[in-house]
């Protein structure tokens, strides 16, 4: 313990910068030496870990950037560590008694005291002390080796070079961006040799696009106006802005307005603007849609309590928040019961979806039952009460849950996108429409296709005839409620991997819902479904224009304003009777 | 019986008068206007029952009409505070924050429309024409197209929602989501001593006894008589030569005047307008008020209004958790048990014991 401070003391920083090169020449001689010596007992250094030490030692900026260079390629994967710690100011240099000095990184195991062996960076071997044994080296006394901006810069940059081979194709693509953006000439032939090997897709594109980019960087025009060109056929987005600048910069400097290079910028920017905005197209329409979906997954439930059935249940909103809540509980029962990952919980949610209809199909069937068929002659009664069962719903569920949001985990295969030129898709958003499609179709087939819809829609149509000729109409109303309560509970399961999980969510919607239902048009599944795209696209159109909350107001009034032209919505089912 | 409604009405700012602070019988400045909101509310509830009771519309978006009064008296209120307000400034102290001054250079930062608000005569007839007339325009609209029933409800509600959105917005330039509030004069005396209080009292229950004779006017004219024959069979109305439409806008247009007015008069006695004041939820509020006193009566409303404001206040300081429980429970109940409300309590009774009787004599 006595002797650490002394050691400490002599623990100097690396290289300072005003040594003479001669000075420098000599201690690099005299670090070959040792080196060659110590060569003798140890394992030999590769050439790539000494050739790091001298980049340490060496007193010259550009020097250092040389051998940095020379070290990109190197297949030992302890200089990218190095190379990272040295960039982190985790990286030692220890004076040997003999005058030569080693640079170490610290042992990431540490002993009680929170000392911690130096393992050399040329063979990873612990720094031995003047007894033979390990040298103990205390972080918090430690100075780092020193960097410069410029060093610190070169380093980064070579690292980036290291990423090129790294067998991640992610990190690849991140490094040839990066690399590309900077248009250093000098890069070329890495970037050649690189692509001669590349075997992932995107990442070839990237390094086109990278060696495009850098040759609009050569000073001869036969170089040039073709990488121009390339980078709009590549619809290089990533180099847009770059390009919009270069435009700009040919434009206001000296050369001629006819110039081949601004010629060629002037179109190759076109072309990309051209294919952002179609990109922007398709995604504000795969917006749109998404957001149909959801509406009209949403809506649907109340399609048919509303529309069919006649019944306004202001507590709809809330049944998707029950949907929501089961999703959440059958996620913890699974996750408390199989551990915090794997199989199960990426199925969970087929589960939670089911469990969902389930438990909001009986929660409807019980208001049903205990309320609403004491007012199927009182339609703006069964309003009132509703609402107060939807306050009820809301207070039981702040009371057992807390009144914030609750996490709803998705599973990997719902988490992240699809990426096609440029365009994200978001597989839960991709998945909400492919589901709404797919109940859509399971209801229209159930009302079209099977005894129980005929029936539904008899009673619906005339529920007098239809009890004369003997169907139970009170037990069709129980079960059509009941399922239309549990499609809002499967709403609310797929809200929870879009949106938030609170006592709130139902309020959110519910007013959408209804405008959706009206607007389509009552009793008729078609019309939902047209209602909710013509909301969802029109509301994703205006969004970027007048934002969120001005795009929803002027939907609800051109709705308004839309009843007035048709004021039984899109598609009238036709009837005789008067006070249809 | 009116009388003594009348006299019951004049109780409190009597005692408020009389009394000394401290006495037993003494009622506070601040009960006072407690008392003052519960009649502005129930003048809102008697303009739901002409809609809901006599002509069997309902409407979810009353508030929206009680907050445009407001709204446009509280603008006038707010132009009064001047310099006594937390900037100094003589425009109103969002507008300093939200800095009116760069938007609106030309009037020193206050919106052109906020200006003809500095006359007391602007701003109180813009209580009564501005919900009129947003009432008339989207009437117009929905009885125009024969939207009825359930569905006007609905639109109404989506008219309301919107407007809320609209005025949440920090750039409509009412306030945003804070509103108007921190009132400091009315017609040139100090909003918070007792005897403004009593004025605004007062005030408030001229009103709602206004109101209530007017409405039993109306219900006992014939046009009362062609409105309770819309609510019992609006196409038997039409087809006897009606125009039914223009009955249904002209109540709905003066149902939005009370309204107006009773929002009016609620923002001084309350301090405060925002617009969470016109939420959907705050409407639906309203008609339960309506529903628990017993619609299709004049007192019933009022008894409503009062009696459920009454117990909100005692219910959210004694326990708050529970007032959605309770507020919840009162919409099915009423629903379901009282669709008569308490007017018609009695004669439930009464038909319970014939029942009772019947069942006793033959069994």
């Amino acid at each position: 313990m006595a002797f650490l401070p002394s050691i400490t003391k002599e623990l100097r920083p690396g290289p300072v910068k005003d040594w003479s090169p001669a000075l420098a020449a000599i201690l690099l001689l005299v670090l070959c030496l040792v080196q060659a010596a110590a060569a003798a007992t140890t394992p030999a250094p590769s050439s790539a870990r000494s050739t790091l030490a001298r980049v340490i030692f060496s007193p010259d900026i550009s020097e250092q950037a040389t051998l940095l260079r020379g070290l990109i390629g190197s297949t030992d994967p302890g200089v990218e560590a190095v190379l990272t710690a040295w960039r982190g100011g985790s990286l030692f240099v220890h004076d040997n008694p003999d005058g030569s000095q080693t640079a170490f990184l610290l042992d990431p195991t540490t002993d009680g005291d929170g000392h911690a062996q130096g393992l050399s960076i040329l063979d990873d071997q612990p720094i031995p002390g003047p007894d033979a044994k390990p040298l103990l080296f205390s972080p918090s006394e430690l100075t780092p080796a020193d960097t410069t901006a410029k060093l610190r810069k070169a380093i980064k940059n070579t690292l980036d070079f290291m990423a090129l081979g790294n067998p991640d194709p992610r990190f690849r693509k991140d490094a040839v961006v990066k690399l590309g953006q900077e248009r250093n000439l000098e890069y070329l032939p890495l970037f050649e040799a690189r692509a001669r090997e590349e075997k992932d897709p995107e990442v070839s594109r990237r390094l086109a696009e990278a060696l495009a980019l850098t040759r609009t960087a050569s000073p001869d025009p036969a170089v040039r106006v073709p990488a121009l060109r390339t980078l709009g056929e590549l619809r290089s987005v990533t180099s847009l802005s770059f390009l919009q600048s270069f435009e700009k910069k040919l434009r206001d400097g000296p050369t001629p307005p006819n110039d081949e290079s601004l010629l060629a910028v002037h179109k190759t920017v076109l072309d990309i603007e051209t294919y952002q905005q179609r990109g922007n197209l398709i995604g504000t329409a795969f917006r749109g849609f998404s957001l149909a979906a959801v509406l009209l997954v949403a809506a649907l439930g109340l399609a048919i309590t509303f529309g069919l059935m006649g019944i306004i249940n202001m507590a709809h909103g809330e049944l998707m928040m029950v949907g929501a809540y089961t999703t959440y509980v059958v996620q913890n029962l699974v996750r408390s019961a199989f551990g915090p990952s794997g199989l199960p919980l990426e199925t969970y949610f087929l589960v939670a979806l089911a469990s969902s209809f389930v438990v909001t199909a009986a929660v409807g069937l019980i208001l049903e039952q205990g309320i609403i068929r004491f007012l199927y002659r009182r339609p703006l009664e069964s309003m009132l009460a509703t609402w107060g069962v939807s306050l009820l719903l809301q207070q039981v569920f702040r009371h057992v849950f807390g009144a914030a949001n609750v996490q709803v985990g998705s599973p990997s295969w719902l988490s992240g996108s699809l990426v096609i030129q440029d365009v994200l898709f978001a597989y839960n958003r991709i998945f909400v429409i492919f589901f709404a499609a797919l109940i859509v179709l399971g209801t229209w087939s159930l009302l079209t296709r099977t005894s129980v819809g005929l029936q539904i829609r008899a009673v619906m149509q005339n529920r007098a005839m239809a009890s004369t000729l003997g169907v139970r109409t009170d037990r069709v109303n129980m079960l059509t409620f009941a399922y239309g309560s549990g499609l809002a509970g499967m709403a609310g399961a797929c809200l929870s991997q879009i949106g938030n999980v609170g006592p709130g969510l139902g309020q959110n919607y519910i007013i959408d819902c209804f405008m959706i239902v009206v607007l389509g048009g009552i009793g008729n599944i078609f019309g939902t479904v047209t209602a909710s795209l013509g909301v969802g696209v029109t509301d994703q159109i205006l969004q970027p224009w007048l934002g969120a909350v001005m795009g929803k107001i002027t939907v609800l009034a051109t709705i308004i304003l839309f009843l007035q032209w048709r004021p039984a919505g899109l598609f009238v089912t036709r009837s005789r009777s008067l006070e249809g | 019986m009116f009388a003594a409604a009348l006299v019951a009405l004049a109780i409190p700012p009597l005692l408020n008068a009389i009394t000394p602070e401290g006495h037993f019988l003494h009622v506070s400045a601040f009960t006072l206007s407690l008392y003052g909101k519960y009649l502005c509310y129930s003048v809102l509830a008697l303009g739901i029952n002409l809609l809901w009771g006599y002509t069997g519309l309902l409407s979810l978006g009353q508030c929206l009409f009680f907050a445009l009064g407001g709204y446009a008296l509280g603008m006038h209120l707010m132009l009064l505070i001047g310099k006594l307000g937390q900037y100094k400034a003589e425009i109103p102290d969002f507008m300093v924050f939200l800095e009116f001054p760069a938007r609106f250079p030309t009037t020193g930062g206050l919106p052109p429309h906020w200006i003809p608000f500095r006359s007391f005569a602007f701003a109180s007839a813009a209580v009564i024409w501005v919900p009129g007339l947003v009432a008339l325009v989207f009437g117009w609209l929905a009885f125009r197209s024969r939207i009825k029933g359930v569905y006007f409800s609905i639109l109404s509600q989506a008219l309301t929602y919107a407007a809320t959105l609209m005025f949440f917005r920090n750039d409509f330039t009412f306030g945003g989501n804070n509103g108007l509030t921190d009132f400091k004069v009315i017609l040139g005396h100090d909003i918070n001593t007792p005897a403004t209080r009593r004025a605004l009292y007062l005030a408030s229950a001229g009103l709602l006894t206004l109101t209530y004779l007017f409405c039993r006017w109306l219900s006992r004219t014939k046009f009362g008589l062609v409105q309770r024959a819309i609510r019992d069979s609006e196409n038997r109305v039409l087809f006897s030569g009606y125009a039914t439409s223009h009955f249904k806008l002209f109540v709905f247009v003066v149902a939005a005047v009370i309204a107006g007015l009773g929002g009016a008069l609620f923002v001084p006695q309350v301090g405060i307008i925002n617009p969470s004041e016109m939420a959907p939820e705050k409407s639906l509020e309203a008609v339960v008020w309506c529903a628990v006193g017993g619609r299709a009566s004049l007192v019933g409303p009022i008894l409503g209004a009062i009696g459920v404001n009454a117990l909100k206040s005692y219910a959210t300081h004694a326990f708050a958790e529970q007032w959605p429980y309770l507020l919840g429970s009162l919409f099915v109940f009423v629903t379901l048990f009282m669709p008569k409300g308490l007017v018609g309590l009695p004669d439930q009774f009464r038909a319970l014991q014939r029942k009772w009787r019947k069942g006793v004599s033959n069994p």
